[in-house]
């Protein structure tokens, strides 16, 4: 029961966070702490990770991965705040500290000293706090609070460490996010008054069984539905995209890259927890009134699982996020808006992938959240070491927009080349993750049409549209930016070699996960099967049997 | 919290003063009495705290800032256009006030953090509570210590450091 | 009323939604979260800064209240019985689930009020569409 493997991510970052605050008056200290701390997250995420994924698993040699649980004060489930640690929170765990700990090496030479001594270093770990208290909960209002804890120091990221013109697209970001949380309060009222408990796992069990537990579950699927829309608006999916590139552009570089690899991600896991593996099983039943209505009317609900209904609003999403995503970051002039709205697009094709897997049969279903899973970890690792290229052109140079770049190539030929490996790691070049990632949406879609699933072409479509789009904008943010004779600020820029020197080495992680690729695919396929294997978490939880 | 603290000394009654001279004192012990017995009472860390913060914010409104500075707490708030803990301020030197909030608000956040983690050392779950039943307390006779009061004082000086902070930042301009 | 064996939020729950008896509070409390949200959502509308915060606010606080009539608002037996006797409690969960809520929201209000102040100090106005954005 108390294997503190469990939750010693989260007391790492919490107690990072508060010696940080309690060295300010000793800045370099301050930063030793921070840094400090952010080693030994690693060490505490990955010693979770090891114990849950079991090397042999990564090597393909054998053994089997663990689902671990954590009662907080040692009240049992479902009274009592479960952590659960399975695949899939391991994998997204991983992922975070990917980005985090380039993000905060750079922000220790990047960010301002005197904004970093005030409070930037723990904001940054009770971030953190919150994105790996909401990977690891097993209780949907504690999920709450944990996109709370993650989301209160990233106002304060946006609104006061952003340069002063971006207040307004701050306070944006933050009235939209309190609304989402308002909302996202009341989707889970609704949720314990309909099916009485607020534990996953529980959740989970009673919907499957929802006829012993006297649970109607068609007021589940509407509030589920509110709860997907607060999930998308985190996650930046149309139509919930527009407060991202304005907040992306607000925020300073490595925030944004941490916002884009990470806080996004925790909406994506979110929704793949939700609907995969809570509402899994669930099945409208056909007593509601407006059920039967809908019935007489030919679009009828009854009978229909969770999933089947959710796939279609999920697919529409995600071509809604693909095009939009990719039109507006072709039509930009800045290379921060070029990368905001990429993200919208990439984490369009992520949802895709969903969308085929919520549909599809058993076999699809994997595959897809596979290519979800490793279409995440690219566009994390990817996207956040563009931020941070970004953030390094603006110190040499002095600005992003393409007007007053060009030739950074000769100039800067490491930062260059780190813009081109990511570049291309979004685009989907071999042997980089992102041409794996690419591979194996194109590759649930085409096992979607051999099942026979009618969106699938239209999928499959789409999303070489969406490929073209990237190569597009990333094409011509290179020619514009880097590319060329060189620009008078660009002549007069001078070179942050450390900053180049973390970029550089971050950005290289594309080329060596690409490379060493079976154990992320392995890595993955765990997730998957953790996503849809319900009977596992609801019987590690195990939760009391009340009602 | 939501009236604006001014200096506004001159123009309170002198009604206002001898309630707020009476008043004070009893909303403080009111708040002390929630602390302690907000474990397994109505109460807690969190309302004890506001509540405090409130006796503050009454004695900024009817006496004013100057007088809480100068004659309460021998300090001055030197004003400024900005929130410090939000940084981006011209200043480099936090008025020695708000540092003491702010140091205030550390120790709490320790505290209630510290409370989880010797859970923890004793090889229980994080954040684990327990109790002590202490009988023979002269005065008392029968005394119950829950460790549960660790966590409570934490979130009561996060409370009132974080609204200190601002009531005095946010008061000064 | 079926609730004998152990009092569970599930029992709780259709007790209250089921029993017509106990519909009347709910009835009142459905129309007052209406009005709340309603009111929360036109401030929120509306292009002052202030305002906005405060509909902000509100809406947190409709949400509140949503969930303590969730929770049900007739009596229950409790969870876990002190020493034996008991009366008729209300379901304990929304209020601990409530309490945080108020906690964060506490702190998200305070800061959009910092944000506002912010805001005016930095462009002389709370109008929003006045602050210029890019």
């Amino acid at each position: 029961m108390s294997e503190h493997v469990v939750v010693a991510p989260l007391v790492v970052a919490l107690v990072t966070a508060i010696l940080t605050l309690g060295t300010r008056r000793y800045p370099r200290g301050q930063r030793a702490v921070s840094l400090l701390g952010i080693g030994a997250y690693a060490v505490a995420v990955l010693a979770l990770a090891s114990r849950v994924v079991p090397l042999g698993v990564l090597t393909g040699s054998g053994g089997t991965t663990e689902t671990l649980t954590y009662q907080v004060s040692n009240w049992p489930a479902p009274f009592g705040i479960s952590l659960v640690a399975d695949a899939l929170s391991a994998f997204m765990l991983v992922l975070a500290v990917a980005v985090v700990v380039p993000a905060l090496v750079f922000s220790a030479l990047y960010v301002e000293e005197f904004a970093q001594r005030v409070s930037y270093h723990s904001l940054f770990h009770f971030m953190l706090a919150g994105v790996t208290g909401a990977f690891l909960t097993g209780d949907i209002f504690n999920l709450f609070v944990w996109f709370e804890v993650m989301l209160m120091p990233s106002y304060v990221l946006v609104v006061f460490y952003g340069r002063a013109e971006h207040t307004r697209a701050a306070l944006q970001y933050t009235v939209l996010n309190l609304l989402g949380s308002a909302v996202m309060l009341v989707a889970i009222g609704g949720i314990y008054a309909t099916v009485g408990t607020l534990n996953m796992a529980d959740i989970a069990r009673r919907l499957a069984h929802a006829g012993e537990f006297g649970i109607d579950p068609a007021p589940v699927l509407g509030l589920g539905a509110i709860l997907f829309a607060v999930f998308a608006l985190k996650a930046g999916i149309v139509p919930f995209q527009f407060w991202v590139p304005a907040a992306y552009r607000a925020a300073p570089a490595p925030i944004a890259a941490v916002m884009a690899g990470v806080t996004k991600k925790v909406g994506i896991y979110a929704i793949i927890r939700l609907l995969f593996t809570v509402f899994g099983t669930a099945t409208v039943g056909g007593g509601l009134a407006p059920a039967r209505i809908a019935e007489g009317l030919g679009f009828g609900m009854a009978g229909k699982s969770f999933l089947g209904l959710f796939g279609p609003v999920l697919f529409l999403m995600a071509i809604g996020s693909i095009l939009l995503g990719g039109l507006g970051a072709v039509s930009r002039n800045d290379l921060d808006d070029i990368l905001a709205y990429s993200s919208i697009g990439q984490v369009g094709f992520i949802v895709l992938a969903l969308a085929l897997a919520a549909t599809g049969p058993q076999a699809v279903r994997t595959a897809g959240l596979i290519a979800a899973l490793v279409y995440s970890l690219n566009h994390a690792i990817a996207k956040s070491a563009l931020f941070l290229i970004s953030g390094t052109v603006y110190e040499a140079v002095g600005s992003i927009r393409f007007d007053a770049l060009g030739g950074l190539s000769t100039r800067r030929p490491i930062l260059a080349s780190s813009f081109f490996l990511g570049g291309i790691a979004l685009v989907g070049i071999p042997p980089l993750t992102g041409f794996f990632g690419k591979l194996l949406v194109f590759d649930t879609a085409g096992k979607a049409i051999v099942a026979g699933e009618p969106f699938a072409g239209v999928a499959l479509i789409v999303a070489l549209a969406g490929a073209v789009l990237t190569i597009a904008y990333v094409s011509r943010a290179w020619n514009r930016a880097f590319w060329g004779s060189p620009s008078d600020p660009v002549t007069r820029s001078y070179q942050p070699t450390a900053l180049v020197a973390v970029v550089a080495a971050f950005v290289l992680l594309v080329a060596v996960l690409g490379i060493g690729f079976d154990p992320v695919y392995r890595a993955a396929e765990a997730a998957a099967h953790a996503a849809t294997d319900r009977t596992e978490y609801v019987e590690a939880v195990a939760p009391e049997v009340i009602g | 919290m939501s009236s604006e603290p001014r200096p506004t000394d001159g123009d309170t009654t002198v009604i206002a003063r001898t309630i707020t001279r009476v008043v004070v004192p009893i909303i403080m012990l009111v708040a002390i009495a929630l602390l302690l017995q907000g474990h397994n009472l109505p109460g807690g860390g969190f309302i004890a705290g506001v509540l405090t913060v409130t006796g503050f914010a009454l004695i900024y409104v009817i006496y004013g800032l100057r007088y809480v500075e100068q004659e309460l707490l021998h300090r001055t708030v030197v004003p400024r256009s900005l929130p410090i803990s939000e940084g981006a301020a011209e200043t480099d030197v936090d008025p020695p006030i708000i540092k003491e909030f702010g140091e205030i608000f550390t120790v709490g956040l320790a505290l209630a953090a510290a409370s989880g983690i010797v859970a923890m050392a004793l090889g229980f779950p994080f954040l684990s509570q327990g109790v002590w039943f202490l009988a023979g307390v002269p005065l008392y006779g029968h005394m119950e210590v829950a460790s549960a009061l660790a966590f409570d004082l934490g979130v009561y000086l996060v409370v009132v450091g974080g609204l200190l902070t601002i009531l005095a930042v946010v008061g000064a301009e | 009323m079926s609730a004998v064996t152990v009092g569970t939020p599930t029992i709780l729950l259709a007790s209250t939604s089921a029993g017509s008896e106990a519909g009347q509070p709910q009835v009142v409390l459905a129309i007052v979260l209406g009005l709340l949200f309603a009111l929360g959502t036109f401030l929120v509308l509306r292009k002052d800064v202030v305002r906005v915060v405060w509909g902000v606010t509100i809406i947190s606080q409709a949400a509140n209240v949503y969930l303590v009539t969730m929770g049900g608002l007739r009596g229950a037996v409790p969870i876990i019985s002190h020493g034996g006797a008991h009366g008729e409690v209300t379901d304990p969960l929304v209020q601990a689930l409530v309490l945080t809520a108020i906690v964060i929201g506490f702190g998200t209000t305070a800061f959009a009020l910092v944000l506002t102040y912010r805001v005016y100090e930095e462009h002389g106005t709370i109008d929003l569409t006045e602050v210029s954005g890019r």
